[in-house]
């Protein structure tokens, strides 16, 4: 790759830019500096790498990418893609919506009860204006040597933050949509780098919901390929209760690396539900950090994947002190010859005694050429633990295909069943509005093949 | 006048499974309003019968046909011999996690009688038969299946069959695992569906359900075709006197 083409996109120039043109402090520019730094120090992945294994990082060309603005102007008006309004009636007890689309931004409206509490719900542009000491600590809390997080720690500028003072309990969800598009509508050859940190103060409760989406392309599949690199924060004080849920549909043009980490601290807890609908390549990271005692994560994973493409996540569930317990469910179905690839890790420190750890994994493979790996590992070093792990790789079982049919059913309408069932089982764990309606209507279309 | 046509015959049915013969020659005659009980051990072939007639994939005919109402259903899907009016309970009902009872049973009333019924006439349809049968309302809300005692399965079963109205219903073991109590009421919900214009088929190995519902032909099944035939009263010489003297009295005849 040809680092001397990138001076006018992905380059130290335009990290200098953003810091400038958004007027940010002297100290965000050096965070920003310095992720650009380490980023150049880091070697880019390549499909050699066992966490990137039959990803195409390859074909991504950065060198030919542009990095456009979220949030550049505020418009009350912008037009919201209509899903997305349909979306908005499943969660009509909302506390928020901030959405970006394009360079658009729809500013939230927080009810006023909300903000007299303390709670802070907005593009993360505004929260840097406008509360930069208190969101100064959370961007550089987690570390990483991952290179596509330094880039977006480098190059971030869009996205959401959220804050919810000590004690504060919210009912309805927060929501943040990021739509990406270039000015010709369809995203060609463009590149985001949104950023959305979430931080729920001790013994808070609060879900966010947060839905990233590009609009499809008009031109036909060859156009280049579009870049949406995403990092969401998850902070969880002692004692709060965070549930998150992200969906992404991307278009068949976006190659998407996607980092989520969650860092759960002292009798805290998070439940999660990542849903992946589409892209050309997803790489997805999702990392939970049981940090001291009695914290607990639950999260849950849906994919399904069409047509030629490419899933691969890597969960982590890291426990750092004793008496903290995960689990883990993550479910694919692949249409068409979709591949996937999953890569589960539990991580169990010496201190960490006491920890309850389970992971499952289940694929049904429904396209003839469709193809899933599952790959668990298990690092233990405690040695008073519970932990399992279990995965399988099949097609639709044939009996119950013939116990429907039997019944009158035609065989894609049972298929079509016995695979949102399959789903319909994880979506039963999401409480945050009717969110596990909006979510199976959205499978059935693809499901469907609408 | 024309001659009453059967709903089923069966002719000279042959059937393997992976390769190993296992249905030799059935020949056999329903017609409306009957009662059939089809009797013999383990291991005849009396399972395999029932899926064939559904149509399962992995049991391929290889040798006679299936006529429905006079159609040739032999090569037909399982859910177009269902629209045609055939069904079956099964022996061992399979669970589908995720699949809520209600959503499928709609789907399926929907799938075979080939419209929507609106849903308030669904409604009250559906628990009109959940009374008789004694089936709670929270059973709807549940996974077909999943987690479903014996006896749950079996009401499940019988449930559907009471909502699809088949013009034949053929019950596979349908008496086991049951215990006395869920065994009146099933067979209380079989006989309901009995009627002039439906006939039903009952494939067991014990004589007990057809203390309940009972038969006026009962066929003796060996080894992959029917052996004897005879009245209701051949069911109680069965309990009495064992398979073996059929056998027996089989095998000088030069029936092998």
């Amino acid at each position: 790759m040809s680092e001397s083409k990138l001076v006018n996109t992905i380059a130290r120039e335009r990290v200098d830019n953003l810091a400038s043109q958004n007027g940010e402090p002297s100290w965000l520019k050096e965070l920003r500096v310095s992720s650009w730094e380490a980023y150049l120090q880091t070697p880019m992945p390549t499909g050699r790498d066992e966490d990137w294994r039959k990803t195409e990082i390859e074909s991504l060309d950065l060198s030919n990418l542009n990095a456009i603005d979220l949030s550049t102007k505020k418009d009350e008006k912008a037009k919201l893609p209509e899903w997305f309004e349909t979306a908005l009636t499943f969660f009509d007890n909302h506390s928020g919506v901030v959405a970006e689309v394009g360079q658009a931004s729809v500013p939230a409206k927080l009810p006023a009860e909300l903000a007299a509490k303390g709670v802070i719900f907005c593009t993360l542009k505004e929260a840097l204006r406008d509360h930069a000491e208190l969101i100064r600590p959370y961007l550089s809390q987690i570390e990483s040597d991952q290179k596509f997080v330094l880039m977006n720690k480098a190059l971030f500028n869009g996205g959401t933050f959220l804050y919810v003072p000590p004690n504060v309990e919210i009912e309805g969800p927060f929501v943040s949509l990021t739509h990406f598009t270039s000015s010709n509508g369809s995203p060609n050859g463009v590149a985001i780098f949104p950023r959305l940190i979430a931080v729920l103060g001790s013994h808070s409760k609060a879900s966010l919901v947060n839905i990233l989406s590009s609009e499809p392309g008009k031109e036909n599949k060859t156009t280049l390929r579009s870049l949406a690199n995403v990092l969401v924060e998850v902070h969880v004080a002692p004692g709060a209760k965070c549930e998150y849920l992200e969906v992404q549909r991307f278009d068949s043009n976006v190659f998407a690396v996607t980092r989520t980490h969650n860092q759960v601290e002292q009798d805290a807890s998070v439940k999660s539900l990542t849903v992946a609908l589409g892209g050309s390549q997803l790489k997805g990271d999702i990392a939970t950090v049981l940090n001291a005692k009695g914290a607990e994560s639950d999260l849950q994973g849906i994919v399904l994947g069409d047509t030629d493409e490419h899933y691969s996540f890597n969960t982590i569930q890291k426990h750092n002190a004793p008496d903290t317990s995960s689990n883990i469910n993550f479910r694919v179905a692949l249409k068409g010859n979709a591949q996937s690839i999953y890569q589960g890790v539990i991580e169990v420190a010496k201190i960490a005694q006491k920890t309850a750890a389970f992971q499952s994994n289940k694929n049904l493979l429904l396209g003839n050429e469709a193809r899933a790996d599952s790959i668990p590992k298990l690092e233990i070093l405690a040695d008073d633990v519970k932990c399992s792990h279990g995965a399988t790789v099949g097609p639709v079982d044939r009996e119950q295909v013939f116990y429907l049919m039997s019944r009158g059913l035609s065989a894609p309408a049972a298929e079509e069943l016995i695979v949102t069932g399959f789903f319909r089982q994880i979506l039963e764990a999401c409480t945050i509005g009717r969110a596990k309606d909006w979510v199976y209507d959205v499978l059935a279309e693809k499901i469907h093949g609408v | 006048m024309t001659a009453k046509q059967p709903i089923l015959s069966v002719q000279n049915l042959h059937a393997k499974v992976e390769d190993k013969e296992i249905l030799k020659g059935v020949n056999l005659e329903i017609f409306p309003g009957e009662v059939h009980a089809i009797m013999g051990r383990n291991g005849s072939g009396k399972s395999t019968l029932s899926y064939t007639l559904m149509g399962h994939p992995r049991y391929v005919v290889t040798e006679g046909k299936i006529l429905f109402k006079g159609i040739d259903i032999t090569e037909m899907t399982p859910d177009e011999r269902a629209r045609t009016g055939l069904a079956l309970a099964f022996q061992y009902p399979v669970a589908i996690p995720g699949v809520s009872v209600s959503n499928f049973v709609r789907a399926s009333v929907n799938a075979v009688r080939g419209k929507d019924v609106p849903i308030k006439e669904f409604r009250a349809e559906l628990k009109e038969q959940m009374k008789k049968l004694g089936v709670a309302n929270e059973f709807l809300g549940r996974y077909i299946n999943d987690g479903f005692s014996g006896g749950e399965k079996k009401r499940l079963e019988i449930l559907q069959l009471a909502l699809l109205k088949p013009a034949l219903a053929v019950l596979d073991e349908t008496d086991s695992g049951l215990d006395i109590d869920a065994l009146k009421t099933v067979s209380e919900g079989i006989n309901n569906l009995s009627n002039p214009e439906t006939a039903i088929l009952l494939i067991t190995h014990y004589q007990r359900i057809l203390n309940y519902v009972e038969p006026q032909f009962v066929h003796v099944f060996q080894d992959g075709r029917i052996v004897k035939s005879g009245g209701g009263d051949l069911s109680k010489e069965l309990e009495a006197r064992g398979y073996d003297w059929v056998s027996q009295e089989l095998t000088p005849s030069g029936v092998s």
